[in-house]
């Protein structure tokens, strides 16, 4: 196991987003993580890489206990994240944009260093063309892009990746697949939060689902789309009038 | 772009030799505070590049001044003395980044402004035979006062400032700096270590501050609570950088040699209320021009990355 | 004992002040998100307006605060027109620089056109004092203290019981929500921004008598202003009153009790401000 959460809760106030999760993630591995919104599957990414602490549970990185660690520690051992909602750094470019993940990331880089794994990252993610301008003007697609390609750039063990393919157009959804098995093909890891299925589908090796902050099932893409309780979260049950 | 710098510090070497008559002495005069006013601006600037925006150069300056003027006084041999001014703002800095890590924006700004009004009350109500309490004390001057050979020290000290800050944008640190202040969070996800970089740049911003503030009583004859740490200094070096252009180094050095000789040329004219200048500037700035004169000349050149 | 309700006595009547200078910022910060430090200026303004109402047409100062509400109600207008609504959705640095330079710029005005010198007048009630009990209290003070009450009586009546005072209040919460429900943002900053900045040199025109008008008077009220809505939290309008009545509590007592009392006096309201901030940042951690 190489990423691993055991009881992992949040509440915040009255509300628990968050319930006593268990997952793990193996190396190599494809993980996604559906649900119906407000399930709790982006507060289960932010409790991962730090952005906020959990009430309860542990959180375990190949052997390392990071339940506490600040976010900086935690993408120093190789965990990278891109948001949902996307945080380009605006005023920098995209290069530079990477460049920052490049620097500071799981390794502790050159200039020079950094500058050639931002070279590498850029040519994979097909950001090469549009190195030079500034993030800001971007459009959301290639904003998206550079989210991913910055955290890729930090050189991590497990990459979260939080609605990547959201507001795609189908040909731009198929260049992040092909980014993203690239991407494991190099060694990473990938835990990703989606509710395109057909990403989920193609791209899956295993699929947890989420409802009110718990697990309710757990499998392959076609095992888990024909739980019925899984259904249920997503459609709702006949006696409450769903669907 | 490039031989701009080099052209400007050619420039600033020739200026006591300029034939000036009568006037010697007070075209010196001005143009040591115009690098006065220049070193204390891009001081301001290296600690605004993390996002902070930080209303307490005023405490840094004085407490460099104090500090080299109060170790003088008891008979520090004056080089010694001087480096008291970096060292004690510095390590103040500190104590001050430590506390408001957690302030941002507004909170941090009036935290920092309340801090140096602290510090201005604390010197005032000190005992007389310590600090001079409200009526300040006499600094003896650097280099016995020699008015040309204190310009050049002035201009030593700006330069130094200058290669911090040309050091910063060309090293690991302008990436750190840059991402802190446009994104904090998504920094620190990507692992920039935050707490160190923040407190560096406070620090070294202070630390520089604090020169500035040893140096410049030799050029102000006197330490005193009010003016020392008055906010008339923190309002001149911000409205400076950002006149001349902030996150830059040529922008508030820029911005001080146009300031300042407007400030003096508005001083003969004005008995009183000639810094207005600054105020009017300032709206102007923001108003028509936020990214300084040197975003002039970056929209020409393009240049996108933020920085000159 | 008596030293010490003299002592509260002072505080409250000075609350009232306080409470007057600041409520106008809360507003302006509350509503419209800017800060606006020219806010001090404006008080001076209301100050200047209401010396010179004295010394030209002899009208007494408290009653000047119509004419001094109503010359900066005007004059704010045209500043929100030339400027601060070009930054309201600009980062909170650009409208922070420009509110600076607002005031850095009226202050220097006011320098040049009248002097440095502080100018004070002479009303006829000016020494005279009120005896209640234990306590004596000024009674141009006092003034102060009930038209400060009932004007922010008269502020919070319109904000909570009005339908201006409701349009104010969903700008002030979300600006895009009241825009698309039809209000128009734009005149409401104005209205609001105006009353805010009539608040100030209100409170101008009610320190003239106690301590005369001088173009360096609004930097001291603006920090105060600040330490008080920060403590009440930005945003919130009825925090304002016991800040007033905790800043001049605390600045009160030291004065009285604290030997060298002056000096120390001027600090605590700064400590107390950046120990709040600090220890509130702190705690949310």
């Amino acid at each position: 196991m190489l990423l691993a959460a055991t009881s992992l809760s949040k509440r915040f106030g009255g509300v628990a987003a968050v319930r006593r999760l268990d997952f793990h993630l193996d190396p190599g591995e494809i993980l996604a993580i559906i649900g119906p919104n407000g399930a709790g599957k982006t507060t289960v990414l932010n409790l991962l890489s730090g952005v906020f602490p959990a009430d309860e549970g542990r959180v375990v990185l190949d052997g390392v206990d990071i339940t506490h660690l600040p976010a900086e520690d935690r993408c120093h051992l190789g965990l990278g994240r891109a948001f949902q909602v996307v945080q380009p750094f605006p005023e920098m470019t995209v290069r530079d944009n990477l460049m920052v993940g490049a620097l500071f990331g799981s390794r502790q880089r050159s200039l020079a260093e950094a500058r050639r794994r931002t070279d590498e990252v850029l040519a994979l993610t097909g950001l090469a063309g549009r190195a030079a301008m500034p993030a800001r003007d971007l459009t959301l697609a290639w904003e998206k892009r550079v989210e991913m390609a910055r955290a890729i750039a930090t050189s991590p063990r497990v990459l979260l990746l939080d609605e990547v393919m959201a507001g795609l157009l189908p040909h731009e959804a198929d260049e992040m697949l092909a980014v993203v098995r690239s991407v494991r093909e190099s060694g990473v890891a990938v835990l990703f939060i989606e509710h395109v299925m057909r990403v989920v589908r193609d791209l899956a090796d295993r699929v947890i689902v989420m409802d009110f902050g718990e697990k309710i099932a757990e499998g392959s893409y076609t095992d888990v789309t024909a739980n019925p309780m899984v259904i249920e979260a997503y459609l709702g049950s006949e006696e409450a009038g769903g669907a | 772009m490039r031989w701009v710098g080099p052209t400007v510090v050619v420039a600033a070497l020739l200026v006591p030799l300029i034939p000036a008559g009568g006037y010697q002495q007070y075209v010196v005069q001005v143009a040591t505070f115009v690098l006065i006013n220049a070193a204390a601006a891009l001081a301001w600037d290296i600690q605004a590049r993390t996002g902070q925006l930080s209303l307490a150069p005023a405490a840094f300056f004085g407490l460099g001044a104090y500090a080299y003027t109060m170790a003088a006084l008891r008979g520090v041999p004056l080089p010694v003395a001087f480096l008291l001014g970096p060292l004690v703002a510095g390590a103040v800095s500190l104590g001050l980044g430590v506390v408001t890590l957690r302030l941002h924006g507004l909170y941090f700004a009036i935290a920092t402004l309340a801090f140096a009004e602290v510090v201005k009350v604390i010197f005032k109500e000190l005992p007389l035979d310590l600090t001079g309490g409200a009526v300040g004390l006499t600094a003896p001057p650097l280099l016995g006062g020699h008015q040309t050979g204190l310009y050049y020290l002035g201009l030593c000290v700006l330069l130094l400032v200058v290669a911090a800050s040309l050091a910063i944008r060309h090293s690991r640190l302008h990436y750190a700096f840059t991402a802190i202040r446009q994104g904090e969070l998504t920094a620190r996800v990507l692992g920039v270590p935050v707490v160190r970089t923040k407190l560096l740049a406070f620090a070294l911003s202070a630390a520089l501050t604090g020169m500035v503030g040893a140096y410049a009583t030799s050029r102000l004859f006197f330490v005193i609570p009010e003016d020392t740490f008055g906010i008339g200094l923190s309002v001149t070096a911000l409205a400076t950088a950002i006149f001349g252009g902030v996150y830059t180094t040529a922008g508030p050095v820029l911005g001080a040699i146009i300031l300042r000789s407007l400030e003096e040329g508005l001083r003969l004219v004005l008995r009183e209320g000639y810094l207005a200048v600054y105020g009017v500037i300032l709206m102007l700035v923001i108003l028509y021009l936020p990214g300084g004169l040197v975003s002039l000349w970056n929209r020409r050149s393009r240049d996108a990355a933020g920085g000159d | 004992m008596e030293l010490f309700l003299q002592t509260l006595a002072n505080a409250l009547i000075q609350s009232g002040t306080y409470a007057l200078a600041s409520a106008g910022l809360a507003l302006a910060v509350g509503v419209l998100h800017i800060v606006n430090f020219a806010h001090g200026e404006f008080l001076m303004v209301g100050a200047f307006v209401a010396y010179w109402l004295s010394v030209l047409a002899g009208i007494d100062p408290i009653a000047s605060l119509v004419p001094a509400g109503a010359v900066m109600f005007a004059a704010s207008g045209a500043i929100y027109h030339a400027s601060i609504r070009r930054v309201l959705l600009a980062p909170e640095l650009n409208a922070l620089l420009l509110t600076f330079g607002i005031g850095i710029t009226l202050q220097n005005l006011a320098i040049l056109v009248f002097g440095a010198t502080p100018r004070v007048v002479h009303t006829a009630y000016q020494l005279t004092v009120v005896t209640l009990g234990p306590v004596s209290v000024g009674v141009a003070p006092l003034v102060t203290l009930v038209v400060s009450v009932t004007l922010l009586a008269g502020m919070y009546a319109v904000l909570y019981r009005t339908g201006v005072g409701k349009s104010i209040r969903a700008v002030a919460q979300n600006r895009t929500g009241a825009h698309l429900v039809g209000l128009d943002v734009d005149r409401i900053y104005l209205l609001t921004f105006g009353i805010a900045s009539a608040l100030a040199a209100i409170a101008g025109s009610m320190v003239l008598v106690r301590i005369g008008a001088s173009p360096h008077m609004g930097f001291g009220f603006v920090l105060k202003a600040f330490a008080i809505i920060v403590m009440a939290g930005l945003g919130n309008l009825t925090g304002v009153l016991w800040a007033s009545l905790v800043l001049a509590t605390a600045e009160a007592f030291v004065r009285t009790y604290v030997p060298g009392g002056g000096g120390a006096a001027e600090a605590v309201f700064f400590l107390l401000i950046f120990f709040t901030l600090v220890w509130r940042s702190w705690r949310t951690a």
